[in-house]
Protein backbone atom coordinates (compact mmCIF):
# COMPACT_ATOMS: atom_id res chain seq x y z
CA UNK A 1 0.00 0.00 0.00
CA UNK A 2 1.18 3.51 -1.02
CA UNK A 3 0.99 6.12 1.63
CA UNK A 4 0.83 10.22 1.32
CA UNK A 5 1.76 11.23 4.46
CA UNK A 6 1.47 15.37 4.63
CA UNK A 7 3.07 17.02 8.00
CA UNK A 8 5.46 20.52 8.47
CA UNK A 9 7.38 19.04 11.58
CA UNK A 10 10.19 17.09 9.84
CA UNK A 11 11.06 15.19 13.20
CA UNK A 12 7.73 13.88 12.94
CA UNK A 13 7.53 13.44 9.62
CA UNK A 14 10.46 11.50 9.63
CA UNK A 15 9.23 9.52 12.44
CA UNK A 16 5.50 8.79 10.79
CA UNK A 17 7.49 7.54 8.26
CA UNK A 18 9.58 5.44 9.87
CA UNK A 19 6.72 3.94 11.69
CA UNK A 20 4.76 3.01 7.80
CA UNK A 21 8.07 1.79 6.65
CA UNK A 22 8.69 -0.59 9.63
CA UNK A 23 4.99 -2.11 8.75
CA UNK A 24 5.27 -2.52 5.71
CA UNK A 25 3.42 0.10 3.90
CA UNK A 26 5.39 2.06 0.95
CA UNK A 27 5.40 5.93 1.44
CA UNK A 28 5.21 7.36 -2.02
CA UNK A 29 5.15 10.90 -0.85
CA UNK A 30 6.13 13.59 1.52
CA UNK A 31 4.27 16.75 1.67
CA UNK A 32 5.56 19.92 4.36
CA UNK A 33 2.29 21.83 3.79
CA UNK A 34 -1.76 21.33 2.63
CA UNK A 35 -0.90 22.37 -1.09
CA UNK A 36 1.69 20.33 -1.34
CA UNK A 37 -0.77 17.20 -0.17
CA UNK A 38 -3.12 18.00 -2.60
CA UNK A 39 -0.48 17.87 -5.42
CA UNK A 40 1.05 14.68 -4.55
CA UNK A 41 -2.09 12.87 -3.79
CA UNK A 42 -2.76 13.82 -7.88
CA UNK A 43 0.77 13.48 -8.78
CA UNK A 44 2.34 10.34 -7.03
CA UNK A 45 -1.15 8.32 -6.55
CA UNK A 46 -1.01 6.62 -3.14
CA UNK A 47 -3.68 4.38 -2.38
CA UNK A 48 -4.06 6.24 1.56
CA UNK A 49 -3.59 9.39 3.05
CA UNK A 50 -2.03 10.48 6.58
CA UNK A 51 -2.68 14.29 7.27
CA UNK A 52 -1.62 16.47 10.13
CA UNK A 53 -4.58 19.20 10.75
CA UNK A 54 -1.82 22.24 11.65
CA UNK A 55 -0.04 23.28 8.22
CA UNK A 56 1.17 26.38 6.59
CA UNK A 57 -0.94 27.60 3.60
CA UNK A 58 -3.68 25.30 3.89
CA UNK A 59 -4.74 22.93 6.76
CA UNK A 60 -4.96 19.03 6.47
CA UNK A 61 -8.48 19.14 6.85
CA UNK A 62 -9.38 21.71 3.39
CA UNK A 63 -6.39 19.46 2.10
CA UNK A 64 -8.52 16.46 2.54
CA UNK A 65 -11.61 18.19 1.43
CA UNK A 66 -9.94 19.09 -2.07
CA UNK A 67 -8.05 15.54 -2.06
CA UNK A 68 -11.53 13.61 -1.43
CA UNK A 69 -12.87 16.17 -4.22
CA UNK A 70 -10.19 15.05 -7.27
CA UNK A 71 -9.09 11.79 -6.50
CA UNK A 72 -11.00 9.63 -3.43
CA UNK A 73 -8.86 7.81 -1.06
CA UNK A 74 -9.20 6.66 2.58
CA UNK A 75 -7.72 9.54 5.12
CA UNK A 76 -6.69 9.51 8.27
CA UNK A 77 -5.86 12.35 10.54
CA UNK A 78 -3.44 13.14 12.91
CA UNK A 79 -3.19 15.99 15.16
CA UNK A 80 -2.26 17.48 18.54
CA UNK A 81 -5.33 18.95 18.51
CA UNK A 82 -8.66 17.13 19.09
CA UNK A 83 -11.27 19.66 20.42
CA UNK A 84 -14.75 19.35 18.78
CA UNK A 85 -15.56 22.09 15.63
CA UNK A 86 -12.27 20.30 14.53
CA UNK A 87 -12.68 16.62 14.57
CA UNK A 88 -16.66 17.57 12.96
CA UNK A 89 -15.20 19.39 10.60
CA UNK A 90 -12.45 16.42 9.13
CA UNK A 91 -15.88 13.85 10.08
CA UNK A 92 -18.13 16.25 7.29
CA UNK A 93 -14.94 16.65 5.23
CA UNK A 94 -14.76 12.33 4.67
CA UNK A 95 -12.45 11.42 6.41
CA UNK A 96 -11.91 7.56 8.01
CA UNK A 97 -10.24 8.00 11.32
CA UNK A 98 -8.62 11.14 13.53
CA UNK A 99 -6.11 9.77 15.89
CA UNK A 100 -4.57 12.38 18.69
CA UNK A 101 -0.92 13.08 18.65
CA UNK A 102 1.58 12.25 20.17
CA UNK A 103 0.22 8.57 18.74
CA UNK A 104 2.14 4.99 18.78
CA UNK A 105 2.39 3.22 16.03
CA UNK A 106 0.04 0.37 17.24
CA UNK A 107 -2.54 3.47 17.35
CA UNK A 108 -1.63 4.35 13.25
CA UNK A 109 -1.90 0.71 12.13
CA UNK A 110 -5.31 -0.18 13.20
CA UNK A 111 -6.56 3.13 11.96
CA UNK A 112 -4.89 2.59 8.37
CA UNK A 113 -6.43 -0.46 8.07
CA UNK A 114 -10.25 0.29 8.76
CA UNK A 115 -10.14 3.30 6.90
CA UNK A 116 -8.77 1.24 3.96
CA UNK A 117 -11.52 -1.92 4.54
CA UNK A 118 -14.08 0.95 4.96
CA UNK A 119 -13.20 2.91 1.88
CA UNK A 120 -13.43 -0.08 -0.68
CA UNK A 121 -16.12 -1.20 0.71
CA UNK A 122 -18.32 2.52 0.31
CA UNK A 123 -16.39 2.55 -3.45
CA UNK A 124 -17.45 -0.79 -4.14
CA UNK A 125 -21.28 0.34 -3.24
CA UNK A 126 -20.67 3.68 -5.27
CA UNK A 127 -19.08 1.85 -8.71
CA UNK A 128 -22.57 -0.27 -8.40
CA UNK A 129 -24.69 2.76 -8.00
CA UNK A 130 -22.50 4.22 -10.90
CA UNK A 131 -22.61 1.69 -13.48
CA UNK A 132 -26.63 1.43 -12.43
CA UNK A 133 -26.70 5.09 -13.51
CA UNK A 134 -24.97 4.19 -16.64
CA UNK A 135 -27.30 1.29 -17.33
CA UNK A 136 -29.94 3.60 -17.47
CA UNK A 137 -28.40 6.53 -19.56
CA UNK A 138 -27.80 3.89 -22.42
CA UNK A 139 -31.62 2.69 -22.52
CA UNK A 140 -32.15 6.19 -22.56
CA UNK A 141 -29.83 6.87 -25.25
CA UNK A 142 -31.38 3.67 -27.42
CA UNK A 143 -35.14 5.22 -27.19
CA UNK A 144 -33.77 8.15 -28.28
CA UNK A 145 -31.71 7.40 -31.21
CA UNK A 146 -34.70 5.29 -32.41
CA UNK A 147 -37.20 7.49 -31.99
CA UNK A 148 -34.78 10.03 -34.14
CA UNK A 149 -34.01 7.33 -36.97
CA UNK A 150 -38.26 7.09 -37.39
CA UNK A 151 -38.37 10.72 -37.52
CA UNK A 152 -35.32 11.61 -39.77
CA UNK A 153 -35.71 8.59 -41.79
CA UNK A 154 -39.12 7.53 -41.89
CA UNK A 155 -38.16 4.15 -40.63
CA UNK A 156 -40.76 1.71 -38.74
CA UNK A 157 -39.67 0.80 -35.21
CA UNK A 158 -38.49 -2.57 -36.12
CA UNK A 159 -36.25 -1.20 -39.05
CA UNK A 160 -34.66 1.64 -36.97
CA UNK A 161 -33.86 -1.04 -34.56
CA UNK A 162 -32.30 -3.23 -37.05
CA UNK A 163 -30.39 0.01 -38.50
CA UNK A 164 -28.72 0.93 -35.06
CA UNK A 165 -27.90 -3.02 -34.26
CA UNK A 166 -26.26 -3.04 -37.49
CA UNK A 167 -24.36 -0.38 -37.35
CA UNK A 168 -23.29 -1.60 -33.60
CA UNK A 169 -22.19 -5.35 -35.03
CA UNK A 170 -20.46 -4.24 -38.31
CA UNK A 171 -18.50 -1.28 -36.00
CA UNK A 172 -18.03 -3.45 -33.29
CA UNK A 173 -19.09 -0.82 -31.07
CA UNK A 174 -21.49 -1.14 -28.26
CA UNK A 175 -24.89 0.46 -29.15
CA UNK A 176 -24.65 3.19 -26.42
CA UNK A 177 -22.11 4.39 -28.64
CA UNK A 178 -23.97 4.07 -32.00
CA UNK A 179 -27.21 5.68 -29.69
CA UNK A 180 -25.05 8.61 -28.83
CA UNK A 181 -23.46 9.24 -32.65
CA UNK A 182 -26.91 9.58 -34.17
CA UNK A 183 -28.14 11.39 -31.15
CA UNK A 184 -25.20 14.24 -31.96
CA UNK A 185 -26.21 13.68 -35.62
CA UNK A 186 -29.69 13.91 -36.03
CA UNK A 187 -30.65 15.29 -32.46
CA UNK B 1 -25.35 10.74 19.63
CA UNK B 2 -27.17 7.53 21.57
CA UNK B 3 -23.77 4.95 22.50
CA UNK B 4 -23.57 1.74 23.46
CA UNK B 5 -20.47 0.59 25.71
CA UNK B 6 -19.36 -3.03 26.13
CA UNK B 7 -16.87 -3.50 28.50
CA UNK B 8 -16.27 -6.42 30.87
CA UNK B 9 -14.01 -4.50 33.70
CA UNK B 10 -16.29 -1.69 35.31
CA UNK B 11 -13.49 0.72 36.34
CA UNK B 12 -12.93 1.16 32.45
CA UNK B 13 -16.67 0.70 31.88
CA UNK B 14 -16.89 4.00 34.55
CA UNK B 15 -14.21 5.38 32.75
CA UNK B 16 -15.38 5.09 29.13
CA UNK B 17 -19.08 6.60 30.37
CA UNK B 18 -17.32 9.90 32.13
CA UNK B 19 -15.44 10.22 28.88
CA UNK B 20 -18.53 10.17 26.76
CA UNK B 21 -20.64 12.26 29.23
CA UNK B 22 -17.75 14.66 28.86
CA UNK B 23 -18.10 14.74 24.79
CA UNK B 24 -21.51 15.49 24.59
CA UNK B 25 -22.64 11.69 23.88
CA UNK B 26 -25.14 9.79 25.89
CA UNK B 27 -24.62 6.36 26.72
CA UNK B 28 -27.60 4.45 26.27
CA UNK B 29 -26.55 1.17 27.49
CA UNK B 30 -24.07 -0.78 28.78
CA UNK B 31 -22.74 -4.02 28.52
CA UNK B 32 -20.74 -6.47 30.90
CA UNK B 33 -20.28 -8.81 28.08
CA UNK B 34 -20.92 -10.14 24.25
CA UNK B 35 -24.30 -11.50 24.59
CA UNK B 36 -25.40 -8.21 26.74
CA UNK B 37 -24.53 -5.65 24.30
CA UNK B 38 -26.36 -7.71 21.44
CA UNK B 39 -29.30 -7.65 23.65
CA UNK B 40 -28.95 -3.96 24.34
CA UNK B 41 -27.89 -2.79 20.98
CA UNK B 42 -31.48 -4.25 20.02
CA UNK B 43 -33.26 -2.93 23.05
CA UNK B 44 -31.83 0.31 22.87
CA UNK B 45 -31.32 1.56 19.63
CA UNK B 46 -27.47 2.91 19.78
CA UNK B 47 -26.39 5.20 17.48
CA UNK B 48 -23.00 4.00 17.74
CA UNK B 49 -21.52 1.18 19.66
CA UNK B 50 -18.06 0.88 21.22
CA UNK B 51 -17.10 -2.64 22.06
CA UNK B 52 -14.45 -4.50 24.13
CA UNK B 53 -12.87 -7.34 22.41
CA UNK B 54 -12.39 -10.00 25.06
CA UNK B 55 -15.51 -10.24 26.84
CA UNK B 56 -17.40 -13.63 28.61
CA UNK B 57 -19.99 -15.34 26.88
CA UNK B 58 -19.11 -13.83 23.89
CA UNK B 59 -16.36 -12.05 22.24
CA UNK B 60 -16.80 -8.37 21.03
CA UNK B 61 -15.98 -9.03 17.11
CA UNK B 62 -18.52 -11.66 16.86
CA UNK B 63 -20.80 -9.45 19.16
CA UNK B 64 -20.22 -6.36 16.40
CA UNK B 65 -21.01 -8.82 13.84
CA UNK B 66 -23.85 -9.85 14.99
CA UNK B 67 -25.35 -6.41 16.05
CA UNK B 68 -24.22 -5.24 12.52
CA UNK B 69 -26.51 -8.23 11.15
CA UNK B 70 -28.91 -7.25 12.92
CA UNK B 71 -29.20 -3.29 12.36
CA UNK B 72 -26.51 -1.78 10.55
CA UNK B 73 -24.40 0.86 13.17
CA UNK B 74 -21.26 2.43 13.03
CA UNK B 75 -18.70 0.16 15.56
CA UNK B 76 -15.54 1.12 17.26
CA UNK B 77 -13.29 -1.85 18.79
CA UNK B 78 -11.60 -0.72 21.78
CA UNK B 79 -8.97 -3.17 23.05
CA UNK B 80 -5.49 -4.37 24.18
CA UNK B 81 -5.06 -6.69 21.18
CA UNK B 82 -2.77 -5.24 18.41
CA UNK B 83 -1.74 -8.37 16.77
CA UNK B 84 -2.63 -8.24 13.12
CA UNK B 85 -4.60 -11.06 12.89
CA UNK B 86 -7.23 -9.51 15.86
CA UNK B 87 -7.30 -6.13 13.36
CA UNK B 88 -8.23 -8.03 10.32
CA UNK B 89 -10.93 -9.86 12.43
CA UNK B 90 -12.60 -6.75 13.42
CA UNK B 91 -12.45 -5.25 9.89
CA UNK B 92 -13.81 -8.57 8.44
CA UNK B 93 -16.51 -7.55 10.74
CA UNK B 94 -17.35 -4.35 9.75
CA UNK B 95 -15.78 -2.29 12.27
CA UNK B 96 -15.23 1.87 11.63
CA UNK B 97 -12.75 2.07 14.27
CA UNK B 98 -9.71 0.48 16.33
CA UNK B 99 -8.93 2.11 19.36
CA UNK B 100 -6.17 0.20 21.49
CA UNK B 101 -5.86 0.03 25.30
CA UNK B 102 -4.44 1.97 27.43
CA UNK B 103 -7.00 3.83 24.79
CA UNK B 104 -6.02 7.85 25.28
CA UNK B 105 -9.23 10.03 25.69
CA UNK B 106 -8.76 12.16 22.99
CA UNK B 107 -9.35 9.36 20.61
CA UNK B 108 -12.43 8.14 21.58
CA UNK B 109 -14.68 11.01 20.44
CA UNK B 110 -12.84 11.37 16.98
CA UNK B 111 -13.08 7.99 16.30
CA UNK B 112 -16.98 8.39 16.91
CA UNK B 113 -17.44 10.86 14.94
CA UNK B 114 -15.76 9.66 12.34
CA UNK B 115 -17.01 6.23 11.90
CA UNK B 116 -20.82 7.73 12.27
CA UNK B 117 -19.79 10.39 9.21
CA UNK B 118 -18.53 7.24 7.20
CA UNK B 119 -20.76 4.65 7.91
CA UNK B 120 -24.17 7.14 7.08
CA UNK B 121 -22.55 7.36 3.78
CA UNK B 122 -22.21 3.75 2.88
CA UNK B 123 -26.03 3.44 4.24
CA UNK B 124 -27.08 6.38 1.59
CA UNK B 125 -25.02 4.87 -0.98
CA UNK B 126 -26.69 1.40 -0.28
CA UNK B 127 -30.49 3.17 -0.17
CA UNK B 128 -29.37 4.75 -3.72
CA UNK B 129 -28.64 1.31 -5.17
CA UNK B 130 -31.89 -0.39 -3.38
CA UNK B 131 -34.34 1.57 -4.68
CA UNK B 132 -32.29 2.26 -8.65
CA UNK B 133 -32.64 -1.70 -8.93
CA UNK B 134 -32.20 -3.83 -11.09
CA UNK B 135 -28.56 -3.91 -11.85
CA UNK B 136 -29.00 -5.04 -14.91
CA UNK B 137 -31.79 -4.45 -17.40
CA UNK B 138 -33.09 -6.58 -19.87
CA UNK B 139 -35.90 -5.06 -22.36
CA UNK B 140 -37.15 -6.03 -25.61
CA UNK B 141 -36.96 -4.31 -28.67
CA UNK B 142 -39.04 -5.24 -32.38
CA UNK B 143 -36.76 -6.25 -34.63
CA UNK B 144 -37.14 -5.96 -39.00
CA UNK B 145 -38.18 -9.71 -39.18
CA UNK B 146 -41.37 -9.03 -36.55
CA UNK B 147 -39.47 -10.40 -33.70
CA UNK B 148 -38.99 -9.13 -30.54
CA UNK B 149 -35.09 -9.25 -30.03
CA UNK B 150 -34.75 -9.11 -26.11
CA UNK B 151 -31.83 -6.95 -25.36
CA UNK B 152 -29.51 -6.71 -22.08
CA UNK B 153 -27.44 -3.42 -20.62
CA UNK B 154 -24.76 -4.58 -18.51
CA UNK B 155 -21.20 -4.19 -17.60
CA UNK B 156 -18.47 -5.96 -19.61
CA UNK B 157 -16.08 -7.72 -17.56
CA UNK B 158 -13.63 -5.26 -19.10
CA UNK B 159 -15.47 -2.56 -16.94
CA UNK B 160 -16.71 -0.82 -19.70
CA UNK B 161 -20.77 -0.95 -20.49
CA UNK B 162 -22.15 -3.09 -23.11
CA UNK B 163 -25.16 -3.75 -24.88
CA UNK B 164 -25.94 -7.08 -26.15
CA UNK B 165 -28.14 -8.49 -28.33
CA UNK B 166 -29.08 -11.82 -26.16
CA UNK B 167 -30.09 -14.05 -29.03
CA UNK B 168 -33.76 -16.33 -28.74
Amino acid sequence: MRVLIAEDETVIRLDLKGMLEGAGLEVCAEARDGVEAVELADSAEPDLAVLDVKMPRLDGIEAARRILDERPMPIVIVSAFTEESLVRRAAEAGVYGYLAKPFREEDLLPAIATARARFDQLSAVREQVDSLAEALAARKAIERAKGLLMQNQRLTEQDAFARLRRASQTSGRPMRVIAEAIIQTLG
Amino acid sequence: MKILIAEDETLIRLDLRAILERHGFTVCAEARDGIEAVELARSTQPDAALLDVRMPNLDGIEAARRIYAERPLPIVMLTAFRDRATVDKAVAAGVFGYLLKPFREGDVAPALYAAAARHAELLAARRRLGTEQPKRIDMELPSSSGHAWPVRIERAEDGSLDVRVVQP
